[in-house]
């Protein structure tokens, strides 16, 4: 009947304390709302219990999914070039998270959202908007069929550029697993100089969040493609000590 | 060898507002059918340092159902959890910072008191910030070990304010007086 938290550490999807060097800081220099938003506390460290080892199960029957070809509507084809990503999601021990939804959205080629907050002067494309909602299949991949996003100016900011970049949120098997990231694309001038790519401390970190293009000869003749690797956290099943 | 989780980072100021799917802050019926449990509200305001309200920013709740259990494989007692109570909710704010979920009161389960596990996503928040919020003249919030884990002047922070019978207000400040307290799990 007790929620034990020490027993539950050690149960099935059990996870591990984050590597701080692989993560962001949460104030992170340059990027001045960072400053006004992130506690100036010390965070909390819990013990872990059922709350946070679970999770909600099947998201996707509150939420409609979208699919994954956002690269226009039918016959009415977005602006842009043209591509094809693939995704894997595992866990920590390299096992497919299977079954997960995964929330994807980006700007069109000219940089722009749809979005009431976006009111820069990139044009809107009407053939676009830039979301999708979809689930892993049992091998932990998704495809999305799409355009490569443009780059765009952040407002008052002194100069600085988002890269091309694919927003992500995903949901793993534990509340713990919840993970928004971004994905960028390999050998874009704005890559070193973005303050977001560029947070995390570790090397390591900021190469896994670009994506690799795969040899044309692989893919649909008619797009380029990408492949991507998204870790949430998280182990798989095992038995539970006796 | 065991992989390293991807590294987070912000949302930005556009996530796409039709992921604010309708009724998806409703989490007292589910497929057409009625959670057991008694019905609540919780609502607040979600505000930055010097209290200036943040709108467009996302919450999402996630809770055992009346009677303690969860519906997932990690509870040992998942097959008693209620079909009709997904546990899972989402909201963005509004203009003047507000949220609104309805659900059901979480059941307490061994030494957890009832609780709602909260997480936060916006732009400038680089990770998303995990909060748990606790209900007013729940006898059992004295033992609860998150809550316990908290330094004990702030403790009460994370306690909801009993508005009425079904209403919970639970007010959260990102930074700065009266911070609300936020966890590393």
């Amino acid at each position: 009947m007790s929620a034990n938290p020490v027993d539950l550490q050690q149960a099935r999807y059990g996870a591990g304390a984050l590597d701080e060097t692989m993560q962001p800081p949460r104030v992170v220099p340059g990027y001045r709302e960072t400053g006004w938003r992130n506690p100036a506390q010390p965070l909390v460290r819990p013990p872990l219990t059922l709350s946070e080892l679970t999770g909600p199960l099947g998201p996707e029957r509150r939420l409609s999914l979208l699919g994954g070809d956002i690269a226009g509507y039918g016959a009415q084809r977005a602006i842009g070039q043209l591509m094809h990503l693939r995704v894997r999601v595992l866990d920590e021990d390299g096992s497919p998270v299977g079954g997960a939804l995964v929330e994807i959205w980006h700007a069109n080629a000219a940089g722009r959202y749809i979005h009431p907050n976006d009111d820069e002067h990139a044009p809107v494309d009407r053939n676009f908007y830039g979301a999708a909602r979809l689930l892993t299949d049992q091998s932990g991949a998704f495809e999305l069929r799409t355009i490569k996003p443009g780059a765009y100016p952040v407002p008052n900011s002194g100069g600085w550029w988002r890269p091309p970049h694919i927003h992500f949120s995903l949901f793993g098997k534990i509340w713990l697993s919840r993970l928004v990231t971004q994905m960028y694309f390999p050998d874009d001038p704005l890559n070193g100089q973005d303050r977001i790519l560029n947070a995390p401390p570790s090397a390591e970190a900021r190469v896994r969040l670009i994506a690799r293009m795969a040899p044309p000869t692989e893919g649909p003749a008619d797009a380029l493609v990408f492949e991507h690797c998204i870790v949430l956290r998280g182990h798989r099943a095992t038995p539970a000590q006796p | 060898m065991p992989l390293t989780p991807t590294a987070s980072a912000t949302t930005g100021p556009f996530f796409p507002p039709r992921y604010i799917d309708a009724g998806c802050n409703d989490l007292t019926t589910f497929e057409g059918r009625r959670a057991r449990g008694a019905p609540i509200e919780i609502l607040g305001r979600v505000v930055q340092e010097n209290g200036a309200p943040l709108e467009n920013l996302i919450v999402e709740i996630w809770q055992a159902d009346s009677g303690g259990v969860f519906r997932h494989p990690a509870d040992p007692r998942a097959d008693e959890a209620d079909p009709d109570f997904l546990g899972w909710g989402r909201t963005t704010t509004d203009r003047d910072g507000g949220y609104r979920f309805r659900s059901v009161l979480p059941g307490a389960r061994g030494t957890r008191a009832p609780h709602v596990n909260l997480q936060l996503m916006f732009s400038g928040l680089m990770r998303a910030l995990p909060t748990v919020m606790f209900f007013e003249g729940e006898a059992g919030n004295e033992r609860d070990p998150v809550l316990a884990a908290v330094p004990a002047a702030r403790r009460a922070l994370l306690v909801a304010e009993r508005e009425s019978p079904e209403r919970y207000r639970f007010d959260i400040r990102l930074r700065g007086e009266n911070e609300t307290p936020f966890f590393d799990l």
